[in-house]
């Protein structure tokens, strides 16, 4: 008898790590929810981002509005030279407009990965253009209270990341790093995330610093004033028309 | 014994008159020759170097350290205001233009074009380059007015001919340009075309000129701090600009700002023209050797016709040494006299070439900058040159003959015909 269950509690043992599937389905998971933390089904959202260089530092209050992953309008409220400035994101393209010279500028794909008002954002990361779940190849590993989610691109995706890495903790399922990392697996930037607060509703960091490490004393703080989850917005807010209006 | 020997010279040349004037006319003519081909190629260079430094360059200019290898928004020069009030009181300095450059992108009719945006102060700018005269249609920029009215008054703006022209935008049309803003904003404003300058080759065909204000206000930098990315200065004389970049320089105290000559700031020009005056030394020297040549001639003749004069000086018991100086001194007071009837045929014909030129039929165009005529100019150089170089070959080639006279066995030379 025993013949024959020892093999099998071997084998099973052997197949143990396949278990880890089960694992990447979890990592996908949370890691789609890291996707969505910022933005639900739709949100609007009242921000503050604050950029710090060496050569001068300034601060912008912007509101945004999202639906899914696709769709991101930005508008810029404050200081009085910048207001009005807005963004749109549709689908794959995205427009800058410009009330002063009244203009909509087109951003070329080569520009994605431009900044974005001169923040440490990339255009891209403003407007999440890739999803992160359906882009990426997702493990977990556990590190003391937090998960580590290393996400390797597919093969098919197009990106300028090698490698990018999250820090989740265990109990809250937020992140508090995320890690970017070039071709060649140097660290580039790291994103950190603090100040969990409740919005709505809904818990997330409220604040987000993002370090280039190539450029010694540059910052970009964005901090969550206000949120909203999950509200209608309607068929207005995505056109290029409303891009242009004047308020 | 000394003076002996200089009042026999001075017998020997006045003894044979037309022999003399034969050798000083020979050697004179070489130095106006020698004379007037420097005046007129050093004149020419200068009067290139003049109307390039009063394009655009001027003949020093200052920046913050490194901005000429790595231009950058943020290099500026602070307390620019304190600074032109200090240099503008300076004798040689004629004008001092403060600058801000930005590239931008332009916006005409429906085309966009990259323009090199340039904030300048239209009067010192007027005085120090030659701006002002390019305006080809409209008038030359104006400080704006500060505005009274809420209505939006756009900055004026003049732009360079081809960007005007790709643009298609012509005197009163708006212009919008983009760029980035000195606190890391996208700069964003419309302006007023007010002239169009320059022609299609010259170094302003894709500029745009604004005023310094407008220039403040496109960038976000504040207004009361004066900083500035360049200062071009314009000196009374060009030759001066070494000596006074690094005078100023070491004047300055200030490791952060690097004054440069023009010689610096656009060195592949003056480079290329270093290259170009090798080139005419080599003709120069061609003209030296034909002169030398001519001296040669007419010393040597002059000795040997006297070969039996000197067999008698050796046969009366002069010494040897006493024969050879003799010979050079001769030939030194020939040489000095042939440059001053040299200078006094060449000085005139100097001046009126410095003061008049010689204007060329067709005009040369170098780089968008038209030269249109040959000037010659008048310097210690243009004089100084030809002197040395027919006093020397003089005596170069009186000192083979010297040395024969001097050895010169009595009896050979007495039998000598």
């Amino acid at each position: 008898m025993w013949k024959f269950i020892l093999p099998l509690l071997f084998s099973f043992i052997l197949y143990l790590p396949s278990y880890s599937c089960f694992a990447d389905n979890d990592a996908a998971t949370l890691l789609k929810k890291m996707d969505e933390l910022f933005r639900s089904n739709s949100s609007i959202s009242l921000m503050k981002m604050q950029i710090i260089t060496p050569n001068w530092q300034r601060t912008l209050a912007m509101k945004s509005w999202t639906i899914g992953m696709d769709d991101t309008f930005i508008r810029v409220l404050s200081p009085r030279k910048d207001r009005g400035v807005a963004t749109l994101k549709k689908d794959k393209e995205m427009w800058n407009f410009f009330p002063k010279i009244n203009k909509v500028i087109k951003v070329p794909p080569s520009m994605m990965m431009g900044s974005w008002m001169g923040s440490d954002f990339t255009n891209d990361d403003l407007v999440r253009e890739v999803s992160l779940v359906e882009e990426y190849q997702v493990s977990k590993s556990i590190e003391g209270d937090n998960y580590r989610l290393i996400l390797v691109p597919k093969e098919e995706t197009v990106t300028v990341w090698g490698k990018i890495e999250f820090i989740v903790n265990q109990k809250t399922l937020l992140p508090l790093e995320q890690s970017y990392y070039n071709e060649k697996g140097a660290k580039v930037r790291t994103m950190v995330f603090s100040n969990i607060k409740d919005f709505s509703g809904k818990k997330m960091p409220a604040v987000m610093t993002m370090i280039p490490l190539n450029k010694t004393g540059h910052k970009t703080i964005i901090e969550y004033v206000e949120a909203e989850f999950d509200v209608d917005l309607g068929d207005n807010v995505f056109t290029l028309r409303n891009l242009q209006t004047r308020f | 014994m000394p003076m002996l020997i200089v009042k026999l010279a001075f017998r020997n040349i006045l003894r044979n008159r037309r022999r003399s004037l034969l050798t000083l006319l020979s050697m004179g003519g070489g130095f106006f020759l020698l004379c007037l081909t420097l005046s007129m190629s050093e004149g020419s260079y200068s009067n290139i170097i003049n109307i390039f430094t009063q394009d655009h360059t001027g003949h020093v200019q200052i920046h913050k350290e490194n901005y000429l290898e790595r231009p950058s928004l943020y290099k500026t020069i602070n307390h620019a205001d304190e600074i032109i009030m200090q240099l503008a009181q300076h004798p040689l300095v004629l004008g001092v233009a403060p600058r801000i450059y930005s590239p931008s992108l332009a916006y005409g009719k429906q085309k966009t074009f990259p323009a090199q945006v340039i904030g300048i102060d239209p009067k010192r700018e007027a005085r120090t380059t030659r701006l002002e005269k390019k305006v080809k249609q409209g008038h030359y920029l104006i400080n704006p007015r500060i505005k009274e009215t809420h209505q939006p008054v756009y900055f004026p703006a003049m732009i360079g001919f081809s960007l005007a022209k790709n643009l298609q935008l012509s005197v009163g049309d708006e212009l919008v340009l983009i760029s980035q803003g000195i606190d890391g904003s996208i700069a964003n404003d419309i302006f007023e075309v007010v002239a169009i300058v320059g022609d299609a080759s010259s170094y302003e065909r894709m500029n745009v000129y604004i005023s310094l204000s407008a220039m403040r206000a496109f960038l976000s930098m504040p207004d009361d701090s004066s900083k500035v990315h360049e200062l071009a200065l314009i000196l009374s004389n060009q030759n001066k600009a070494r000596e006074f970049a690094a005078n100023t320089q070491s004047r300055f105290n200030n490791k952060d700002l690097s004054v440069d000559p023009w010689q610096v700031v656009e060195s592949s020009f003056y480079k290329s023209m270093q290259a170009d005056k090798k080139g005419s030394y080599v003709s120069m020297g061609i003209i030296i050797f034909i002169v030398s040549i001519g001296v040669l001639n007419t010393i040597l003749m002059g000795t040997l016709e006297r070969t039996r004069e000197f067999g008698v000086l050796k046969a009366i018991g002069t010494r040897p040494l006493a024969v050879f100086t003799l010979i050079m001194l001769e030939s030194f007071v020939l040489a000095m006299i042939s440059c001053l009837i040299g200078l006094v045929l060449a000085l005139p014909i100097c001046f009126w070439l410095a003061s008049v030129g010689i204007s060329m039929p067709e005009p040369i165009d170098m780089g968008g900058i038209i030269f249109d005529t040959m000037l010659g100019e008048v310097s210690w150089f243009v004089v100084l040159l030809p002197s040395i170089v027919v006093i020397s070959s003089t005596l170069m080639v009186s000192f083979i003959p010297a040395i024969r006279a001097a050895k010169i066995s009595p009896l050979k030379a007495l039998q000598a015909v």
